[in-house]
């Protein structure tokens, strides 16, 4: 499979110079999945395929474009390199853009990272379905219960990728998740859900069966009797599956393209203590068996770890070639691999007894903010903290505020990063934040 | 797989997926439809699009119900897509997109079996095909000796030249256009990106039955961003416009008018603050506010939440649940809307929905499997993202009708409260019914005026109450002209969203600050 990719790869390579592109990158995948889902002890969906397609850069006399097709029928595959190449020309020059300096390519890691899991390719209809029954069956012991959906799915994918000057790599990776929905009756109309997923590239790495039925019905038995708590600014304590999408707000703008197109509340702040000193992010490509591990990145530069936010200064960006070029920053990678949080000293739990009073979020609900100011508002959904406990569950409600502002009130990380993402954030506590509710 | 659907302005990538849309009864009931042309498919015209003949499609939907089957089809499609980029005062970059494949679909009951190839042979498709069997463990279904192929009864989006043949030459000079608008529009920008999509999604759909029916889907969007800067502070915001609609579409007008949105949305943001925090009134102005129809009530009466029982609306049909004069619809029928299809994903007409009827709630979203367990008509709501995923029943154009209000009474009703105006996204949760969206843009309302503009503020409330509390709706009902996608168990697909100036009683808002 993976000469068959390399070759297809090398041809798409040579067609695009032949018809006149003066650099390329080439990618072909192939992928398999298999998903099953159960709802109340009946088999719901059933799915299963193959997947494949082949991806080219292509750089131009001074101009570039991206191209990704599935139709990968001789004439058709033909037609549309020499289209691609056509349209590539059509553009504008641009005197940023050039294909990766080959020098980044060097030194690539030879860590065995373990990211394919060859027991995940001998898992067999029976056994996914019995995973599926025992799931159900522990997601559904509740008096309230109205309905439990789980799942579970598989995938396998293999990529080869090369270039005109010089880059060749491939890399083969497994995933297997599980999980489910469960949904209880409250009094009057609403049904409020919970759900649990625990994914991983070995299946070794999942709870069993039991375990996540179990938890996915504990979600959802936490959401009853939600009711919405009162306008208040206090402490925020976020249990680490909901910290994750923090840290994305705050380093989505910690990029060159963000920095060359004035776009983030992070430009002429580099250096400085905006942020808690607690806090500590690094990109670490290198995690063995990590959702987001990987010997090079997209641009097939080689992977390091990157310290990102380090005694809350910002002391590196995400660059790629190309705006790096524009704001004159040498590459380090343009795309995040796994985010690795600087952790504290103790759990959940402990960190709730202490905080005493404010807000337990463990789930957000839409929201959004703006990387240009840092200005963000968003929907949650958790538990009132009282007396150092977690007290009953609130909805309806939201944060505001600024994210610099909100990071500097971090004033503690727990011991427990959350193991099923690429962002493996732990229990972020925070001072100060304004909720607003009933 | 989470219960949560999220809305989006402009999802930069998705322009370039599939629609459908359509009603009917399935089963028997929807060979009873217009007379349209008709010709048998012994002379199957789309052997040049996708390189298949009957004999293939035929044995590919024989191996699909061999072992039973209440409904099956094969969802053959090939798209293409195109984006641009302007930044820094070029065209800077481009990509392109091809896809073929085919989705082959045997449901039993409620169950799914499900698979996919992109490589067209008959003996791919028959290996899916056995794949996807696999659900149902009953006797064959005699396959379809002939097929009758038809158009749409009706095509909602017909354009001079498709996509497929015109020329990135041709889109150039309306990007730089809409770029040279926007850096001329103020001294303080700084920044100016355009962005342009179109696509175009050719479907087949070919089911047990031994019908068949061709879809051809275009789209096009031009989105520009401008940050501007005023003493050191910088500000960034966008508009967008979207349609099935080809290069007419770009008149210098809707170029200028687009720029001038993106400009005056941005242009405000240095002036705005956060309103306070906490419940207060909230109207919502006319257009695209019906991002609240979309999250408040529109995924909550998506049918298959609601055959699971886990919808909040699951009960709810037949109950008055608004106001008399508060009547939503869900459309596919309007003529090169975003959301607007002529058939949907299983090859049923589009049709208009009524879910709301004079404050009632009278009717789901259906697609086949939904229609089958209610034992009602299907809604030409069963829509996918790609021949990659099975269709299940989605929005197409969302909106409120007209109410006996006016704007200026309605605004004027308010002692202190905000009115919204531009938002980026949003989001529900089917159950338990909360759903949010984020109000980019606004104003404060004092003592029935606007005063401050407003910024940056996300709105939560439960769909029930909040229909029970719109008290006030206008006479100006319009639809948003911008490009939404609609997220759903992993499956985007673009939709429309409108509403007339209405009056939400009360909301909560999440500002800084208490509330007065």
């Amino acid at each position: 499979m993976l000469r068959e990719l390399q070759r297809r790869v090398a041809d798409a390579i040579q067609m695009a110079r032949e018809a006149g592109a003066d650099d390329v990158f080439a990618s072909a995948t192939r992928s398999r999945g298999v998903e099953v889902e159960v709802r109340d002890g009946e088999v719901e969906k059933l799915q299963e395929s193959v997947s494949r397609g082949l991806s080219l850069r292509l750089y131009v006399d001074g101009r570039y474009a991206t191209y990704r097709t599935s139709d990968l029928r001789p004439a058709p595959l033909r037609a549309f390199v020499r289209d691609a190449v056509a349209m590539t020309r059509a553009l504008e020059r641009d005197p940023f853009r050039v294909i990766v300096d080959p020098a980044l390519y060097a030194d690539r890691p030879t860590d065995d990272l373990q990211l394919a899991d060859p027991a995940i390719d001998r898992i067999d209809g029976d056994t996914r379905l019995a995973w599926c029954m025992t799931m159900s069956e522990r997601a559904r012991r509740h008096e309230r219960l109205v309905s439990a959906t789980v799942g579970v799915s598989d995938s396998r994918s293999i990529v080869a990728s090369a270039s005109s000057n010089g880059f060749s790599g491939h890399h083969e990776r497994t995933s297997h998740w599980r999980g489910g929905s469960v949904t209880l009756r409250e009094d009057g109309d609403a049904r409020p859900a919970g759900s649990f997923w625990a994914g991983a590239r070995h299946l070794e790495d999942v709870p069993d069966a039991a375990a996540v039925g179990e938890r996915a019905l504990a979600e959802a038995t936490r959401r009853l009797g939600a009711v919405q708590g009162p306008t208040r600014r206090t402490t925020m304590v976020v249990e680490p599956r909901a910290a994750g999408r923090l840290l994305h707000a705050l380093l989505g703008p910690a990029s060159a393209g963000a920095f060359s197109q004035e776009r983030s509340f992070w430009r002429g702040r580099e250096g400085e203590r905006v942020v808690s000193e607690r806090l500590q992010l690094i990109d670490d490509p290198l995690i063995v068996r990590g959702l987001g591990s990987r010997h090079y990145d997209g641009e097939g530069i080689s992977a390091r770890r990157l310290p990102i936010v380090e005694g809350g200064r910002l002391v590196n960006l995400y660059v790629d070639t190309y705006y790096g070029r524009k704001i004159e920053r040498a590459p380090t990678t343009g795309g995040s691999s796994n985010l690795t949080v600087g952790l504290g000293a103790r759990g959940l739990d402990a960190i709730v007894a202490d905080v005493g009073e404010g807000y337990l979020v463990t789930s957000w609900l839409g929201g959004n903010s703006d990387a240009t100011t840092g200005d963000f508002s968003m929907g949650l959904r958790g538990h009132l903290i009282e007396r150092g406990q977690r007290a009953g569950a609130v909805q309806e409600m939201n944060i505001t505020g600024n994210l610099l502002e909100l990071f500097a009130g971090l004033t503690e990380t727990g011991d427990d990063p959350w193991p099923y993402s690429s962002t493996r954030a732990p229990t972020l506590v925070f001072e100060g934040v304004q909720f607003s509710g009933a | 797989m989470s219960r949560r659907e999220i809305l989006r302005a402009g999802a930069v990538g998705a322009a370039a997926v599939t629609v459908p849309a359509a009603l009917s009864a399935c089963g028997g009931a929807s060979a009873v439809r217009r007379a349209t042309a008709e010709v048998t498919s012994a002379e199957n015209p789309f052997a040049a699009i996708f390189g298949v003949d009957e004999a293939q499609i035929r044995g590919a939907l024989s191996e699909l119900t061999a072992r039973g089957a209440d409904q099956a089809e094969l969802f053959f499609q090939a798209s293409r897509s195109t984006s641009i980029l302007y930044q820094d005062g070029i065209v800077s970059r481009a990509s392109g997109a091809v896809d073929l494949g085919v989705g082959l679909r045997c449901v039993v009951g409620e169950q799914t079996g499900y698979a996919y190839t992109e490589e067209l042979t008959a003996e791919a498709m028959r290996g899916a095909a056995r794949t996807a069997s696999t659900i149902a463990r009953g006797s064959a279904v005699v396959a379809p000796q002939r097929f009758v192929t038809r158009e749409p009864a009706q095509d909602r989006y017909a354009i001079e030249v498709p996509w497929r043949d015109v020329g990135v030459g041709d889109k150039l000079p309306i990007v730089q256009r809409a770029a040279e608008l926007a850096r001329a529009a103020d001294p303080s920008i700084v920044k100016v990106d355009v962005s342009w999509a179109d696509a175009e999604s050719r479907v087949l759909i070919a089911d047990m039955h031994g019908r068949m029916v061709f879809d051809e889907r275009p789209m096009t969007r031009l989105y520009v961003t401008v940050t501007a800067e005023r003493g050191g502070e910088r500000q960034t915001n966008r508009a967008n416009i979207a349609a099935r609609r080809g290069l007419d579409f770009y008149t210098e007008a809707a170029l200028a008018e687009v720029v001038q949105q993106a400009v005056d949305r941005t242009m405000i943001l240095f002036e705005a603050r956060r309103p306070p925090a906490g419940e207060m009134p909230v109207v919502l102005a006319a257009g695209a506010s019906g991002i609240l129809l979309h999250e408040a009530i529109g995924h909550g009466m998506e049918a298959d939440f609601n055959r699971k029982r886990i919808s909040i609306y699951a009960d709810m049909i037949g109950r008055q649940v608004a106001e008399p004069f508060v009547t939503i619809v869900d459309d596919g029928t309007l003529e090169h809307e975003r959301g607007a299809l002529n058939v949907d994903d299983e090859g049923q007409d589009a049709e208009r929905t009524v879910l709301v009827d004079r404050g009632r709630l009278v009717s789901y979203l259906h697609d086949g499997i939904s229609s089958r367990t209610y034992g009602t008509g299907a809604t030409g709501s069963g829509r996918r993202q790609s021949f990659r995923h099975p269709p299940m029943p989605r929005m197409r154009c969302t909106t409120m009708e007209n109410g006996p209000h006016t704007r200026d009474e309605i605004i004027g009703s308010v002692r202190r409260g905000i009115l919204a105006e531009t938002f980026t996204n949003g989001q529900v949760e089917i159950g338990a019914g909360d759903y949010t969206f984020y109000i980019k843009n606004g104003y404060l309302i004092e003592d029935g005026r606007l005063t401050a503009p407003i910024k940056d503020v996300n709105i939560i409330g439960t769909g029930p109450e909040t229909l029970r509390r719109i008290s006030m709706v206008a006479d100006d009902s319009r639809l948003d002209t911008g490009g939404w996608t609609c997220g759903k168990r992993g499956q985007s697909v673009p939709v429309s969203i409108g509403i007339p100036t209405v009056l939400v009683s009360q909301l909560t808002v999440g500002g800084e600050g208490d509330a007065a």
